[in-house]
């Protein structure tokens, strides 16, 4: 052994060594590498060493060299790697020497290693050079097995490396392989096929290791080879009778079928296709797929059984003369038996495309006038086929039960298989919805009746199904109860389901119920088995908390739907949900599991909406508020109490609840209307104003919870709703409390809080706008720039910025909501004043250079009710002195000139369209306003800075003073145009 | 087989060969087990390094030689000679870099070149991060190839045992293998439920900040 094979030996780490020594070898080999005569070491190791490793590092420096440094060898060079190499792979000797290695005889990764040297050799050589590489190699096939077995590893070599899609190619790599696939086509495919097909036929038995070899090599090359070489007479009997041969190796059998469903899958027109598809009778096959289904065997054909079902549904598809369209028809007929076989009995994954497949299936169906019985009859197999595929398997009925992480894991891949399989369901309900309703109303009824021990999943499916159908169900469908619906709620709402206290069933059962509730508001009869649904251990009462949660959400929904028709039954509900309620108004908040949206206030929502109903007696509506306001009040109170002694992890528990409270109260007063509250029933409304002093104490106590803040602010939203003018008393003292010491971030949901309070009351908000105003005022300039901020763009913005750009719109919205709700007075109170400057200044850069073209707009419509509200026609004194000058002066030529000049300015866009409108509403505006002082400064100031000719300027003059503002807008957009290219939009701002 | 500075065990122990594109976290991968710690920084593996990981199963304890390979060479080293001898195998993509998936054939095929009909795993590494550009519903090659996928994310220690159990399983030939106790894991540098869950949160939060949230009347359908 020498220096290089020891290093060799030691890279690839056989045995204990040094740890000094590894570096050590693999510089050794590493400048091996790089001695010019490499390539000759290379393959005189390969005929005399036969340690493996040797052999494999020796290849791949080989195929090293010939990749980085092919153009610089010799061709002597080359020629002597070529022949080396070649008569290693054809099992030839060298200088007559009997005992040299047989690389071809090692072990796997050495001869495909070698494969891939000739592969590489091929790249560069075929055609031109080396053009009889396998014509000589097919020369050599004579020498049996070992020699066939290379001939076929560099063909799969060839394929791996160059020409097959499933990799990432380059465009040069692309180049080569059309290159070589054109040579082969025209010099030797025909001849490989034929030694594909003496092979197979002479080793079928003998040695059906090497025949699948062959057969697996020759799939890969049907995509793009003549078809006719291998469709042919003597390919497709013996293809068959390789599938069909019971004595015959599995694999030998796989492979024959690979090769067949590769002719199928070809891309060829589809007129050639039909015929091809037939003549192959595939019928032959079908026996197969219901053999032991694990065997590698089924799998394959099952893969040729819905591979060639894809390609006639692709044909009839395509193909559009009646003696087609029938052909294909039969063919479709003759294979979905089968298909549907593979797809009860198969593995998962494979599942997918057959879904796919059924999809179309279906879909061409959609367009027939009526369907046939065969039809009607695959419909119903397809239905079958995703009831047994959406089946739970009852191993882990206890997991999903008690959804435990195996049993969350396992819903959640069920959820997503189920995506498809619904998706397919409801195409099915589309086209054949009467077929679709009874099979479900059967499955329903069976799985109520099954006494198998997976009767609990049955019954999950099939609620599933019925749920899943809802989804693409018209309204009008639902309300009439068609098709066999009349029959299905009925029969949902009275049936006692098996496994009802399972988490699963009871939850699509409800979700089911609510589902179709449209129908039962059609027929009222139904209420009370509705009713009982909710209320009893079925809903409400579910003892898996998991179910009672979403039973809340959804009673409450469905109370949303019945509402007045509920009236006959609100003493019954509300008995019923004694004990809930007083459980969730007394429970401790950690005891409460709260999540997300779940946390139990929709109750109170449901019961809101019931008991504020007009239908209800006044007498027993403020009864039933007050069995419910009372204790959330003393629940707040009692919250306020403990939690201002509470320490450590106990204050989070008593702010916890006092929220709830908060939240439940929110939730019961949605039921109630401003009308009935203030009008009819003003004794309720007293009660929910009583609520307000609560909440104010809130306000006082803890000023600064983050959390009660926002419950706080959310509740007083709702009181404005319910309450209407009647709550402005409160108001003051609220602002006060929530506007005190708030950070950006918190004045966001202030200033939401405002704009709806201006929104509703709009005037009669004057007075405490003028106290609040300024305090907002102050806060906010004294963090937002007057030139806006706007975050450059790729720059990462933090926290803190992205707070402040939040607070700036809502700014923006609230100066809006101001201005045009007649409020802009309030700009100019004493206490104001002093920020009309900041905040003009903002306006302006904002309604000029703002990213959002729809800001631009409001800001431009602030100004539009600022000059109508501050400078009167006929003036005297002016109101807001400075005002007109910076409007005439700085607004004019910016925003209406300049801002548009700019070709970021798209005309197209239809946003900026609207800008644009309002941007000649504040011209005409100001000219109705201003007058002369407006055109004086246009002709002399604006119009001349941005090098408009006189006649042009004139012209938009004098139809500023006329009528036609469409005409205006258009002569405008014209103006500005010229401009642009006048100064090939080097515009530079003032 | 014997490697160098591993004293060899007395129970059932495979080469595994990780593979895929340089920067998918391999070597985050490996490195959560035992050994420790997550390291943020990224250094590009060079050749080949071997941990031996073990687990303990409900046969007994099992090792994995785990040969993590370097994701970057072109030219230079053992490359695929690495993998000789290979019992199984790991495929690593990154779900947040497309290209790292679209090399994934370009890794199987040279894998399977060197060691035919092993058991290979194909990883989506970080779905922790919520910028993925390579959707669960997009990773469609282990169909094709009929290996087993699992979306695993090597900072949160999410599904890490996954992989070793499916090749467990495939190497003993016992489909109902399972572990008996966890291994020892770096603690997880994020907690996957819970950033979902504080977005969920944040979500909330914004809604509720809005002037009367809509009723959700209609949001089925």
């Amino acid at each position: 052994m020498d220096d290089l094979e020891n290093a060799i030996l030691i890279c690839f780490e056989s045995g204990p060594v040094e740890a000094s020594l590894k570096p050590q070898a693999a510089a050794y080999c590493q400048q091996a590498k790089e001695a010019p005569d490499i390539c000759r070491i290379c393959i005189q190791k390969l005929w005399f060493c036969g340690l493996v490793q040797v052999q494999f590092w020796c290849l791949q420096t080989l195929q090293d060299v010939l990749r980085v440094s092919y153009g610089s060898m010799t061709l002597e060079e080359r020629s002597f790697v070529r022949s080396s190499v070649f008569s290693m792979a054809c099992l030839e000797g060298v200088d007559n020497n009997e005992n040299v290695v047989r690389v071809v005889e090692g072990p796997v990764f050495v001869k495909n290693k070698l494969a891939q040297v000739l592969v590489t050799l091929i790249y560069f050589e075929y055609p031109l050079v080396w053009s009889s590489v396998f014509v000589d190699f097919m020369g050599h096939l004579s020498k049996g097995g070992v020699v066939i077995d290379m001939f076929c590893r560099v063909l799969n070599g060839l394929d791996d490396e160059l020409i097959s899609l499933d990799y990432p190619r380059s465009p040069e790599e692309i180049a080569v392989a059309a290159r070589v696939k054109d040579a082969m086509r025209q010099q030797c495919v025909p001849q490989i096929a034929r030694a594909w097909y003496d092979i197979v036929s002479l080793y079928r038995n003998s040695d059906p290791e090497l025949s699948a070899t062959v057969l697996d090599c020759m799939r890969r090359f049907v995509s793009w080879i003549d078809i006719n070489l291998v469709a042919n007479d003597a390919f497709v009997p013996l293809l068959f009778e390789l599938i069909l041969s019971e004595g015959l190796a599995d694999q030998v059998r796989g492979a024959a079928a690979g090769c067949v469903l590769a002719m199928v899958a070809k891309r060829m027109e589809p007129h050639s296709k039909l015929p091809l598809l037939k003549t192959l009778q595939i019928s032959r096959v079908f026996g197969l797929v219901s053999e032991d289904a694990d065997s590698e065997l089924v799998a394959k054909v099952s893969a040729l059984v819905t591979g060639y079902a894809v390609e006639v549904l692709e044909c009839h598809k395509r193909l559009n003369s009646e003696e087609t369209k029938a052909v294909s028809m039969d063919l479709l007929n003759e294979v979905l038996p089968s298909v549907f076989y593979v797809m009860r009995n198969c593995e998962v994954d494979s599942t997918f495309s057959i879904v796919q497949f059924l999809m179309g299936y279906v879909s061409t169906l959609k367009g027939l006038p009526a369907l046939k019985e065969k039809q009607l009859l695959h419909i119903t197999q397809i239905l079958e086929v995703i009831r047994i595929q959406i089946c739970y398997d009852p191993m882990y009925r206890n997991n999903l039960d008690a959804l435990d992480k195996i049993g969350l894991e396992e819903e959640d891949r069920m959820s997503e298989f189920r995506k498809d399989l619904f998706v397919l369901l409801r195409t099915v309900g589309r086209v054949a919805p009467e077929v679709t309703q009874h099979f479900i109303r059967n499955a329903l009824a069976n799985a109520v009746e099954s006494s198998s021990e997976r009767n609990v999943e049955e019954v999950e499916a099939a609620l599933s199904l019925l749920y899943s159908l809802g989804e693409s169900m018209t309204e009008e469908a639902m309300k009439s109860g068609s098709g066999c619906l009349s029959v299905l709620i009925p029969m949902l709402l009275t049936t006692k389901f098996p496994g009802h206290s399972h988490r699963l069933v009871a939850l699509v059962y409800l979700e089911n119920i609510t589902r179709y509730m449209k129908f039962i508001q059609e027929n009222s009869q139904y209420i009370p088995n509705v009713l009982g649904a909710f209320l009893d251990e079925r809903g409400l009462h579910h003892q898996n908390v998991h179910v009672s949660r979403r039973a809340y959400y959804l009673f409450m929904r469905v109370v949303k739907l019945l509402k007045s028709k509920l009236v006959p039954f609100i003493d019954r509900i509300l008995q019923n949900l004694q004990d809930t309620l007083s459980q969730l108004t007394t429970m401790n908040f950690a005891s409460r599991q709260l999540s997300g949206t779940e946390d139990g206030s929709h109750i109170f929502e449901a019961i809101g909406l019931i008991i504020g109903l007009e239908d209800v007696p006044a007498e027993k509506q403020s009864d039933y508020l007050s069995l419910l306001l009372t204790p959330l009040c003393q629940q707040i109170e009692k919250g306020l109490m403990e939690a201002k002694v509470a320490r450590g992890e106990d204050f989070p528990v008593k702010i916890a609840n006092i929220q709830f409270a908060i939240v439940a109260i929110n939730a019961l007063s949605k039921g109630f209307s401003e009308r009935l509250v203030t009008v009819s029933r003003p004794r309720i409304g007293l009660m929910f104003k009583q609520t307000l002093d609560v909440l104010l104490r809130i306000l006082v106590e803890f000023p600064k919870v983050e959390p009660l803040r926002s419950k706080v602010i959310s509740l007083i939203h709702r009181m404005v709703e319910t309450l209407g003018p009647s709550v402005l008393p409160y108001l003051p003292k609220a602002l006060e409390q929530l506007l005190a010491d708030s950070e950006p971030k918190e004045m966001v949901g202030f200033l939401v809080l405002l704009n709806q309070l201006i929104c509703k009351f709009s005037g009669s908000l004057r007075g405490i706008l003028e106290e609040v105003y300024p305090v907002v005022a102050y806060r906010i300039f004294r963090v937002i720039p007057i030139d806006g901020l706007t975050p450059r763009t790729g720059a990462v913005t933090d926290e803190e910025m992205r707070e402040l750009i939040e607070l700036q719109r809502t700014l923006f919205t609230f100066l809006h909501v101001m201005a045009t709700h007649d409020l802009s007075s309030v700009f100019l109170a004493p206490k104001s004043m002093t920020y009309i400057k900041p905040m003009t200044l903002l306006l302006l850069n904002t309604s000029c250079t703002h990213k959002d073209i729809t800001v631009r707009k409001a800001c431009v419509q602030i100004f539009i009710r600022l000059i109508e509200d501050w400078c009167p026609k006929s003036y005297t004194v002016e109101k807001v002195p400075g005002f007109q000058d910076f409007m005439i002066k700085n607004f004019a030529t910016n925003c209406c000139l300049f801002s548009v000049l700019n070709t970021s300015f798209d005309f197209n866009d239809a946003n900026t369209q609207g800008l644009l409108n309002e941007i000649i509403t504040v011209q005409k505006v100001m000219y109705e306003r201003f007058g002369n002082a407006f055109l004086m400064h246009l002709m002399s100031g604006a119009f001349p800075s941005a090098n408009c000719p006189q006649d042009m300027a004139e012209q938009y003059c004098q139809k500023l003073q006329g009528n036609d503002i469409g005409g205006l807008k258009s002569y405008y957009q014209s103006l500005i145009k010229n401009l642009r290219l006048q100064q090939n939009g080097n515009h530079v701002f003032r | 087989m014997a490697l160098p500075n591993q004293q060899t065990v007395d129970y059932p122990s495979f080469k595994l060969v990780i593979v895929g594109d340089g920067g998918t976290g391999k070597t985050t991968f490996v490195k959560r087990h035992l050994t420790g710690e997550f390291e943020k920084k990224y250094e590009p593996t060079i050749g080949v390094e071997v941990h031996p990981l073990d687990f303990f199963t409900n046969c007994g304890k099992i090792r994995f030689y785990c040969w993590d390979t370097a994701g970057q060479e072109k030219f230079g080293g053992l490359r695929d000679g690495y993998y000789i001898h290979g019992q199984c195998a790991v495929i690593m993509f990154d779900v947040t870099a497309r290209l790292t998936y679209k090399n994934v054939p370009t890794w199987h095929r040279d894998l399977c070149r060197v060691c035919e009909n092993i058991p290979i795993v194909l990883c989506g590494n970080k779905v922790d991060v919520k910028n993925r550009q390579v959707k669960a519903k997009q990773v469609t090659f282990h169909r094709k190839k009929n290996l087993q996928y699992y979306e695993i994310s090597a900072k949160s220690n999410y599904n890490f045992e996954k992989p070793f159990l499916y090749l467990a399983r495939k190497l003993a030939g016992d489909p109902n293998l399972h572990f008996v106790e966890s291994p020892a894991l770096a603690p997880p540098e994020v907690q996957i439920d819970m950033a979902a869950q504080q977005q969920h949160e944040a979500e909330l939060a914004a809604a509720a900040s809005q002037p009367l949230p809509d009723d959700d009347d209609d949001t089925f359908e």
